[in-house]
């Protein structure tokens, strides 16, 4: 566990190293990339689901942060700065991907009509004993069920549960407000808990 | 003014406290169905948590490998950009300078030939008509015209025919 001093010296490593970026020292950013890629990469695969494309859009999103890093002003920390660009590239990825696939796009509020607000969640399939499931099927499940958010609902429950971050670290990593991000959250939860709830109940 | 699904939201990540909590329970109508649905998002998140925490990046030094090669290939892009762009400008201004210069050159030519001594030019135009009368009466027949611009002489020379067609009459 961290202390407060560490913590502390912590951050102030990571302001000196964006500071040096800024200079043009490519070691220094070498460094913050060593220190949050398995963190944007996995943000990334949980959303798009294919390790491949998670590695591509990981390099994109690390190299706008390096073109862009001038404009960092150490307001919040590397971490989310740096989430914004990478809900940028990966949210934008997944609705090129949707239009090329579907001929349609994501629309939050087309979405939002399918969960009604007030609904209690019902489960979509017979329970499942958790035993009886395989951990990769579990992960199966989820990755479709995830499959069926828009891109902002995907990050937005991505952050929050596995990330952890708070509503303000969410909304500024996303560009939008407090109240959207509450709200995104709460209709992909109702989402994931109609899809999810056979699995979660049995674990 | 919040909106029903903030404070769910809230409500459910305890975000919720004092007159804001208490009103928004009051106002939920089934409180044990709410509660159970609370369980259940708390309990979605523990999932989601457990399995998708432990995604990790495998290869992470080639990541950063391949990462450092495309910063360079980037920083250096800037610099072909602004070799392409002048390279860019350069073909159609040397294509402008030609065209230029062509047409320079043609309205020159036109000036001066058509300033030209006429005392210069060669004693007859050679304008030629090779042209056939009648074929049928006239198989072999042919036309010339001379003319000495100098001496204003029109000389017209014909061979082969056969007879002088009737228009051809002098009148």
């Amino acid at each position: 566990m961290q202390t407060e001093a560490t913590l502390a010296q912590a951050d102030v490593s990571e302001l000196d190293l964006v500071r040096r970026c800024q200079a043009g020292d490519t070691e220094a950013f070498d460094e913050l990339v060593t220190r949050n890629r398995t963190r944007v990469f996995s943000m990334i695969y949980n959303m798009v689901h294919s390790e491949q494309d998670a590695w591509d859009l990981a390099q994109d999103s690390f190299l706008k942060a390096w073109k862009s890093i001038e404009r960092f002003r150490g307001q919040s920390s590397f971490y989310t700065w740096i989430y914004r660009i990478v809900m940028n590239v990966t949210i934008d990825w997944l609705r090129k991907k949707h239009v090329k696939g579907a001929g349609a796009e994501f629309d939050d509020a087309t979405l939002l009509k399918e969960v009604d607000p007030a609904s209690k969640t019902v489960p979509k399939a017979e329970a499942l004993p958790y035993e009886t499931m395989e951990r990769g099927e579990i992960r199966a499940r989820i990755d479709q069920a995830i499959a069926q958010l828009s891109p902002e609902q995907r990050a937005v429950i991505l952050m929050k549960e596995v990330e952890g971050m708070q509503y303000h670290e969410i909304a500024e990593a996303l560009g939008c407000s407090i109240g959207t991000v509450m709200s995104r959250l709460f209709y992909a939860r109702k989402k994931l808990q109609n899809l999810l709830r056979d699995v979660y109940e049995n674990i | 003014m919040k909106t029903f699904e903030e404070k769910w939201t809230a409500w459910v990540d305890g975000q919720l406290s004092g007159r804001e909590l208490s009103e928004f329970e009051a106002s939920l109508p089934d409180t044990a169905a709410a509660e159970a649905e609370k369980a259940g998002a708390l309990k979605l998140g523990e999932l989601l948590k457990r399995e998708l925490s432990a995604r990790t990046l495998t290869n992470e030094e080639f990541f950063s490998h391949q990462l450092r090669e495309n910063i360079v290939r980037e920083s250096s892009a800037p610099s072909r950009v602004r070799e392409a762009r002048s390279t860019w400008w350069t073909i159609p201004r040397l294509l402008w300078t030609g065209a230029g210069s062509l047409a320079v050159f043609l309205v020159f030519t036109v000036l001066v030939m058509h300033e030209k001594n006429p005392a210069e030019e060669s004693q007859y135009l050679t304008q030629i008509l090779n042209a056939r009368v009648d074929p049928v009466v006239s198989p072999d027949a042919s036309v010339s015209i001379f003319e000495a611009k100098q001496d204003r002489v029109t000389v017209l020379w014909t061979e082969g025919l056969q007879s002088l067609p009737a228009d051809y009459a002098a009148k």
